[in-house]
């Protein structure tokens, strides 16, 4: 009986330094994986915050209006510091799921796979949205400018028109790509941008056609008087 | 260069003076200048062997057949002898991007090919050219040795406001010469200052546009040529839309302006006071046509900057200029004034914003736009009644105020490069 008492126990004793041999290297080989990944991340993190500083990405940034944006958000980085530590910490996660990944646990396994599926996409999404933002901060900031010195009243709502529009469609796109609700976003779009123009259309062809008239007179008017009382000065 | 034009070139070989005449769609006027610059070439260089450049940009209204059909039939009537040589007149078009810049290149190859002794350039919609324009331009040049020969006008007290309130006042707080018209489009210059321009490489910028004139003259004065100016009598321009070109026009040459001022950083910081150049020319009073100035539309443009612009103007602007601005903007069209001081000093912090580059340069240039409305406009609500004399001591005060300012434009420069 004794025997057998014995024999169950180091056999099941047998059993776990086995699991615990398995799993060792599995673990060291993580604890390796973090290490690396890690400096890894710190070097890169480094190497690019130079790198950006040497190009004068701050300056360039501030141009765009990126920099007044993320001020306004109450971001205590600066640009650069701000892109290097976006990249440190992207390094680092792919380092935790590497690192997960080498534990061969099988749960985990899937998740990991399919996260790595979608990375490329989420990536997308995030370059799309930035670029987005900076033309719509860029085209509305000119818009703005041009409508004043056209000597347009509603200057600041053309800009703000402009660069709303730029923003939804670049949202729109970027929601696309991730495969969020594709069909909606992509009918919502049309339906807002659609009503809008036709708002337009009816409000000038049919709803406010005597305003449009009288615009239209107005403009017609006033050019002529400007034609007559027009500044002659050669400005060179 | 088209193979037909330099083939012409070839059997020309080389000639002793040169006049380029760029021209776009200019049929009315340019006749008239091609007569000019002959009868002036045989009255006062009859034993020279001269050429006449037309660098054409395109023109679809005959300008270019003009150019070829125009010529004096009987010099008796305008002179007592013939030429020693005939004028040879060629017509190209040029190449690169569309401007007065692009042009003057064509000239300057040209110049550099006959290797010409001495060169001027005339604008092509002028009205008020007389043969002694090309003694003035070219005689300093071609027997006194000076480099670089610069207009200088009659014009009407209310002409020229970008020269006026910014290109004069500035180049001559930071470069040291006080050329009145340093923008003025008409030029005499020599055949090694030709030879050097074409060294630069700055074709594809605004220079190549409104922005060579001050590109001219700045290098001229910075690069240490003999630099003198003629005066020319009255300036008449064939007219045209007014306000059509102010945007492009004022951007590219402030943009030339702001450009040439980077470049020249460690020489212009050295100058500290203006002195005269030579000037030649017999200086005589000329009746001017009046400028008809709508004052309400420019203090409107300003009014305007200053609801919808200060966003992008606090960027640029210390805080004291801005607050400095929004109370002149509340003042009536009556009372409107904008002071030279604050003019001054927000031409620096423009300068400065520009060479940080903080904003981007275009939109930085096309905000200014309303600021110089606002500025124009109060110069002539205040100089109505003035005599053009009495407006002349007013521009010379302001260019007192920018050499004055200076040390400002100085520090603000140093701050904003230690500041990064």
């Amino acid at each position: 009986m004794s025997e057998i008492w014995r024999t169950a126990i180091v056999a099941s004793f047998n059993k776990f330094l086995g699991k615990v041999a398995t799993f060792l290297p599995n673990l060291l080989a993580m604890i390796t994986i973090l290490i690396i990944g890690f400096i890894t991340a710190w070097v890169i993190k480094t190497i690019l915050l130079r790198f950006l500083k040497a190009i004068q990405f701050d300056r360039v940034s501030e141009r765009w209006g990126l920099t007044h944006v993320l001020s306004r958000g109450g971001m205590a980085y600066s640009p650069a510091s701000l892109v290097s530590r976006f990249f440190y910490w992207v390094i680092v996660l792919i380092t935790l799921i590497l690192g997960i990944n080498a534990l061969e646990v099988a749960a985990t396994q899937n998740f990991i796979a399919q996260f790595f599926s979608y990375l490329p996409n989420l990536f997308a999404a995030v370059i799309i949205l930035v670029i987005g933002y900076l033309i719509a901060i860029f085209l509305g900031q000119a818009a703005l400018i041009a409508a004043v010195n056209a000597q347009m009243e509603s200057a600041k709502l053309l800009s703000r028109s402009v660069r709303w529009f730029i923003i939804i469609l670049s949202l729109t796109m970027a929601l696309y790509h991730l495969g969020i609700a594709e069909k909606v976003i992509v009918a919502a779009f049309s339906i807002t941008f659609g009503g809008i123009v036709l708002a337009l259309a009816i409000a000038f062809g049919w709803g406010g056609r005597e305003l449009a008239k009288d615009f239209l007179e107005r403009l017609y008017l006033k050019k002529k008087k400007e034609d007559g009382d027009h500044n002659h000065l050669s400005h060179l | 260069m088209e193979p037909s034009f330099q083939i012409q070139l070839e059997k020309i070989q080389e000639t002793d003076i040169l006049i380029g005449i760029p021209s776009y769609n200019n049929v009315r006027t340019i006749g008239h200048v091609v007569r000019a610059v002959i009868a002036g070439l045989a009255k006062y260089f009859p034993k020279a062997k001269a050429i006449l450049i037309n660098s054409d940009g395109g023109s679809t209204d005959g300008t270019q057949e003009e150019v070829r059909r125009v010529q004096i039939e009987d010099y008796k009537t305008i002179l007592t002898s013939h030429p020693v040589h005939p004028i040879q007149k060629i017509v190209t078009p040029y190449h690169g991007i569309p401007g007065k810049g692009s042009s003057f290149r064509t000239i300057f190859e040209t110049t550099q090919i006959l290797n010409a002794k001495a060169c001027a350039v005339v604008d092509s919609d002028l009205r008020s050219i007389t043969p002694e324009w090309m003694e003035l331009l070219l005689r300093p040049v071609y027997e006194e040795g000076f480099d670089y020969v610069s207009p200088l006008y009659a014009r009407h007290k209310f002409d020229g406001t970008i020269t006026n309130s910014i290109v004069y006042p500035l180049t001559r707080a930071l470069y040291g010469k006080r050329v009145r018209q340093p923008i003025g489009g008409d030029f005499g210059f020599s055949g090694k200052l030709a030879k050097f321009y074409l060294t630069k490489d700055v074709w594809e910028t605004d220079v190549a546009r409104f922005g060579i004139d001050i590109w001219m003259t700045t290098l001229a004065i910075a690069e240490g040529y003999k630099v003198c100016q003629s005066y020319l009598g009255a300036k008449i321009h064939d007219a045209k839309d007014p306000g059509s070109d102010l945007g492009p026009m004022f951007t590219q040459v402030v943009s030339s302006v702001y450009g040439l001022m980077v470049h020249y950083q460690p020489l212009w910081k050295g100058v500290e006071e203006s002195q005269p150049v030579p000037t030649f020319g017999f200086h005589y009073e000329v009746g001017l046509e009046p400028v008809p100035v709508n004052l309400e539309r420019m203090i409107g443009s300003f009014r305007l900057g200053v609801k919808d612009l200060m966003e992008i103007w606090r960027k640029v602007l210390v805080s004291e200029t801005v607050l400095w601005l929004e109370s002149i903007a509340k003042l009536s069209n009556e009372g409107f004034s904008f002071p030279q001081d604050l003019w001054v000093r927000m031409i620096y912090d423009f300068s400065v914003a520009y060479h940080r580059g903080s904003i981007h340069r275009e939109h930085l240039l096309k905000s200014m736009i309303p600021l110089y409305l606002g500025r124009v406009a109060s110069f002539v609500r205040e100089n109505q009644e003035s005599s053009a004399q009495e407006v002349e001591e007013k521009i010379e005060s302001l260019c007192k105020v920018f050499e004055e300012m200076k040390p400002y434009l100085i520090e603000r420069w140093a701050k904003e490069k230690g500041g990064g």
